[in-house]
């Protein structure tokens, strides 16, 4: 347990870290990916491997595919300075990060944590399915909230598309410009 | 068995304590937050927001793991965060397309139209 522990959580942190600091975005995104695979471990560790699945292939599939397309879209590969990737903010936002770390862990591990043992958590699909729809003694919310959360996802998606969609006559593509 | 080869597998078999996942999820909040801030890119900003939603995600699973009265609500909660944060990629991204259609960058401190 502590060695599997050990090994994701430093995989989890230095990959984000790495995305914060690779100065080419292509590379930012596979580190990110790899950053998520390392929590879909962390799932399978809390005895949540639906939640896993989902994390594999909605993030580590899905999103970073998305990301890599905007990536597409809006870069040029290149490999630029250090300076020039990252804003003025770079130390009072370095500041704001350790505080607001700092400032978390120090209250979530004041708490008194003893009694609280794993194995809690919905193991089973069925469970998970159930906790998602509100039956069976689940928190009777859930139901409006997958509902509500159902239509979010299909508006979004018509407003990506809205958003994205090329007006006659208005803009111009990379090539026409060069 | 010796002794202390036995004290070795119990130490290396012991349950993690729930503090441990809680602070791997605060540092990486910490992380994504820091990113957040200083980096110019737009699509890394989208990059940095997605570890911060996930280092909640994974608080929100240990808690429903080791909680014994939150009979898993809080894996019910990841869901909606994932059904969200997916929500939330596609239309940053088409914004981040219309802003580059426009005015040719995507670099966060460029695009200052509304700045007084």
């Amino acid at each position: 347990m502590i060695v599997a522990f050990i090994f994701l959580a430093a995989m989890t942190l230095i990959l984000a870290l790495g995305v914060v600091l690779s100065r080419n975005v292509v590379h930012s995104a596979l580190l990110m990916s790899g950053s998520f695979l390392g929590i879909a471990g962390f799932f399978v560790m809390l005895n949540a491997p639906v939640l896993a699945a989902f994390q594999v292939l909605i993030y580590v599939g899905a999103v970073t595919v998305v990301i890599l397309f905007g990536i597409m879209f809006t870069q040029r590969p290149q490999v630029r300075g250090f300076r020039t990737i990252i804003n003025r903010q770079i130390w009072p936002g370095l500041a704001v990060a350790i505080g607001v770390g700092a400032f978390l862990a120090y209250v979530l591990s004041i708490q008194d944590w003893t009694g609280t043992v794993p194995n809690n958590g919905p193991r089973e699909t069925g469970t998970l399915g159930e906790i998602l729809l509100g039956v069976n003694g689940a928190p009777p919310i859930f139901g409006l909230l997958f509902e509500v959360i159902s239509v979010l996802l299909l508006v979004a998606m018509v407003a990506a598309i809205v958003i994205s969609r090329r007006k006659t006559g208005e803009g111009v593509d990379r090539q026409e410009v060069e | 068995m010796p002794p202390q080869a036995q004290q070795v597998l119990d130490t290396l078999n012991a349950t993690i304590p729930l503090e441990g996942y809680l602070v791997v999820g605060a540092i990486m909040f910490a992380i994504g937050a820091w990113g957040a801030l200083v980096r110019r890119n737009a699509v890394v900003v989208f990059m940095c927001i997605e570890l911060m939603l996930n280092a909640v995600n994974l608080s929100l699973v240990a808690f429903a793991d080791y909680l014994p009265d939150a009979s898993g609500a809080g894996a019910g909660y990841a869901v909606l965060v994932i059904a969200v944060a997916a929500a939330e990629v596609a239309v940053g991204l088409a914004v981040v397309l219309a802003v580059y259609r426009t005015r040719k960058t995507v670099n966060v401190d460029e695009v200052n139209l509304m700045k007084g």
